[in-house]
């Protein structure tokens, strides 16, 4: 009997491809070659790839493909197209009834009124996103993404336009390529309207590098001591404040679900490895998580869609089951006239998450009463696991510190004033030891344990109070709004699934917002404000207005993502 | 025997040097407790009372975690047995190769 060995079982030729990507992507810098993705172009070659055809960097994706992605209009929504949701533009383009040029133009007219009150972008690329319009309306119809205008988080590459973090340590980089993700929306067909204002490195809320508070909440847009999400901010006041129809952002600490709950809208941070981070500034690379910010589930599936699978620059992103069809799962689905779960679906409440008399806690009691009576959902309690607190608190959490320490010192030894008021948590981790590290990993995969242990062994999906647990896990995460305070401020809450549960995620919220109407309301504009700015060329950031606050350095290392 | 916890004095010292065997220099900071007015980067005073809270606090906790062992393993052996968790870098990730 023969047989053979197992190296032979390995696909050489597959295994060399991806060794040449990663050695391209580690020599930015030096003698460049770029990744695969870098090489994506709208219109370039598809390559066969597992999970339902998602290509690396760019290509026609056939998971786009899907009639649930096109919406028919509200009729209120048609007078004004930036109150559109991604899939009802997409309806609109694909019927020929709305162009792209008109959807851009509509975008850049609040932008033009508005942009120096909310300050949600770093820079509006006006004229790249007019040119990208017009060619849209010459090109083939590409998908649902076709001629959307996007707002994309400052720490995503985008080749030739500056990519600066929101720091002075990356003032002047002007990225050589696209983020994976970049490439794929815009391969998809999508326009990048503009850069996103941000927390410096993705720590905070959205400040200068040196502290001032730029982007304000879009629901109060005259006070910025609303809490508007960070450090994702830029994107979601932009997408609230309907400046841009979805938008990109990235969650280490809360960095999606958090501005999606302040601002109204549905973040979704998917599981670790499900998005590429090749060609995104790191901030902790086993927390980095890139997703979307957008107006409703669909949306958020529509994005994620063309964002996520396996990338030749990204190990962490190969290997992983197959993308669900998540635009099937976002859409509702209806027994007769009244909507039910796609799955049945049980779903955890942890202790304490709707105790109480505040606006948020009424708000979970109503979210889980109007749950309950979706048919297909069940609520059941559930425990915190065994050292939840301790697992998930403030000393384990601080593990990911040696994270940003690693990659940054370069820069650490030479421009420490570099890096503005975010400094002090780069220096922290510096001083955490090898074997401190150590014990913070193999905490995690005990705290995971737990968690598929003593959660999901009794339900599908979690009710979360706060993002940190699930972040420090790779679990993904879906935060979308529940209500309101009596003060107008967005009330919002998250839900955490397994492992690439991003489908079951998807379809609960989807048929929660089928039977409420939160996810429909907009924030009023502000009041017009002196000094707009023309939305011409690449109009570059509104001039920071101290009088808005400014965070220490010592706030924002208790702050910190 | 617990050594006795260091001062603030001596942990300024190691700080500094652990600092510098990275070839980071905190004197690239404002001196004082007065923050750089350009950057807004804090001064080096500000910083090293911020770090000394740190690594008492962070670096202590995480130092004296032992990883449970199994329940009821006699204490004589569970210092032992909790060599035994292994480290995972990507929890999440890891479930697929492990269901696999």
């Amino acid at each position: 009997m023969t047989f053979e060995p197992l190296d032979r079982t390995i696909d050489r030729r597959a295994f060399l491809a991806r060794t040449a990507a990663l050695a391209g992507a580690a020599t930015v810098g030096g003698a460049l070659t770029l990744p695969a993705a870098a090489h994506a172009t709208p219109g370039g070659a598809p390559r066969p790839a597992p999970g339902g055809g998602h290509q690396p960097g760019g290509g026609r994706n056939p998971a786009l493909d899907r009639p649930e992605a096109y919406v028919q209009p509200r009729p209120e929504a048609l007078a004004d197209p930036t109150e559109l949701t991604l899939a009802e533009a997409a309806w609109l383009i694909r019927a020929g009834k709305l162009r792209p040029e008109e959807l851009v133009e509509a975008y850049l007219a609040r932008i033009d009124a508005y942009e120096s009150t909310y300050q949600a972008f770093n820079v509006v690329l006006a004229d790249a996103a007019r040119a990208a319009a017009r060619d849209a309306a010459r090109r083939p119809h590409t998908g649902p993404l076709h001629g959307i205008p996007l707002a994309i988080k400052d720490n995503y590459f985008t080749a030739g336009v500056p990519t600066t973090a929101n720091s002075f340590l990356f003032r002047d980089f002007v990225p050589p390529y696209d983020a994976t993700a970049v490439a794929r929306l815009t391969a998809a067909g999508a326009i990048v309207l503009g850069k996103t204002q941000m927390g410096p490195l993705a720590t905070t809320r959205a400040t200068t590098p040196d502290g001032v508070i730029t982007t304000v909440n879009a629901w109060t847009p005259t006070n910025p001591g609303t809490d508007p999400g960070g450090s994702s901010t830029g994107t979601a006041t932009a997408v609230a404040g309907r400046l841009a129809t979805a938008g990109t952002g990235t969650q280490t600490g809360g960095s999606i679900t958090a501005p999606a709950n302040a601002q109204n809208l549905t973040g979704l941070k998917p599981t670790m490895g499900r998005v590429p981070l090749t060609g995104i500034i790191p901030l902790s690379y086993t927390r980095d998580h890139p997703g979307p910010l957008a107006r409703d589930a669909l949306d958020a599936a529509i994005m994620l869609t063309a964002m996520a699978g396996e990338d030749p620059a990204d190990p962490r992103s190969q290997g992983l089951p197959p993308v669900p069809r998540l635009i099937e799962a976002a859409t509702p689905v209806y027994a007769g006239r009244k909507v039910k779960l796609r799955w049945k679906t049980r779903i955890g409440v942890l202790p304490g998450y709707a105790d109480g008399t505040s606006a948020t806690a009424q708000a979970r009691r109503a979210f889980l009463s109007t749950l309950a009576a979706i048919p297909g959902a069940t609520l059941v309690d559930v425990p915190l696991p065994d050292e939840w607190n301790l697992l998930s608190g403030t000393a384990f959490n601080n593990v990911r510190l040696v994270e940003r320490t690693e990659p940054f010192l370069p820069y650490l030894r030479t421009d420490l004033r570099g890096f503005g008021v975010s400094v002090t948590s780069w220096l922290q981790g510096a001083l955490l030891g090898g074997p401190e590290f150590v014990t913070g990993q193999r905490a995690k995969l005990l705290f995971l344990e737990r968690v598929l242990n003593q959660i999901f062994d009794v339900c599908d999906v979690v009710v979360q109070t706060g993002p940190v647990p699930f972040d420090i896990l790779g679990l993904p995460e879906i935060g979308f709004p529940i209500g309101f305070t009596s003060a107008g401020v967005p009330i919002g809450t998250i839900l955490g699934g397994l492992p690439y549960a991003e489908d079951r995620l998807l379809s609960v919220v989807a048929a929660y917002q089928a039977v409420t109407d939160w996810h429909w309301r907009r924030p009023p504009n502000p009041p017009a404000a002196p000094g707009t700015r023309a939305a011409r060329g690449a109009a570059a950031a509104t001039t920071p207005d101290a009088t808005r606050g400014r965070l220490t350095a010592e706030q924002v290392a208790e702050l910190t993502q | 025997m617990a050594p006795t916890p260091p001062t603030d004095a001596e942990l300024n010292v190691l700080i500094r040097a652990r600092l510098a065997s990275l070839g980071i220099d905190l004197d690239q900071l404002p001196p004082g407790t007065t923050a750089d007015p350009e950057t807004g980067a804090p001064g080096r005073d500000s910083v090293l009372a911020s770090l000394r809270s740190f690594v008492r606090s962070t670096v202590g906790t995480l130092a004296a975690y032992q990883l449970p062992a199994p329940s009821g393993t006699d204490p004589e052996t569970a210092k032992a047995l909790s060599q035994q968790p292994a480290p995972m870098l990507y929890p999440s990730i890891s479930t697929t190769w492990r269901q696999s």
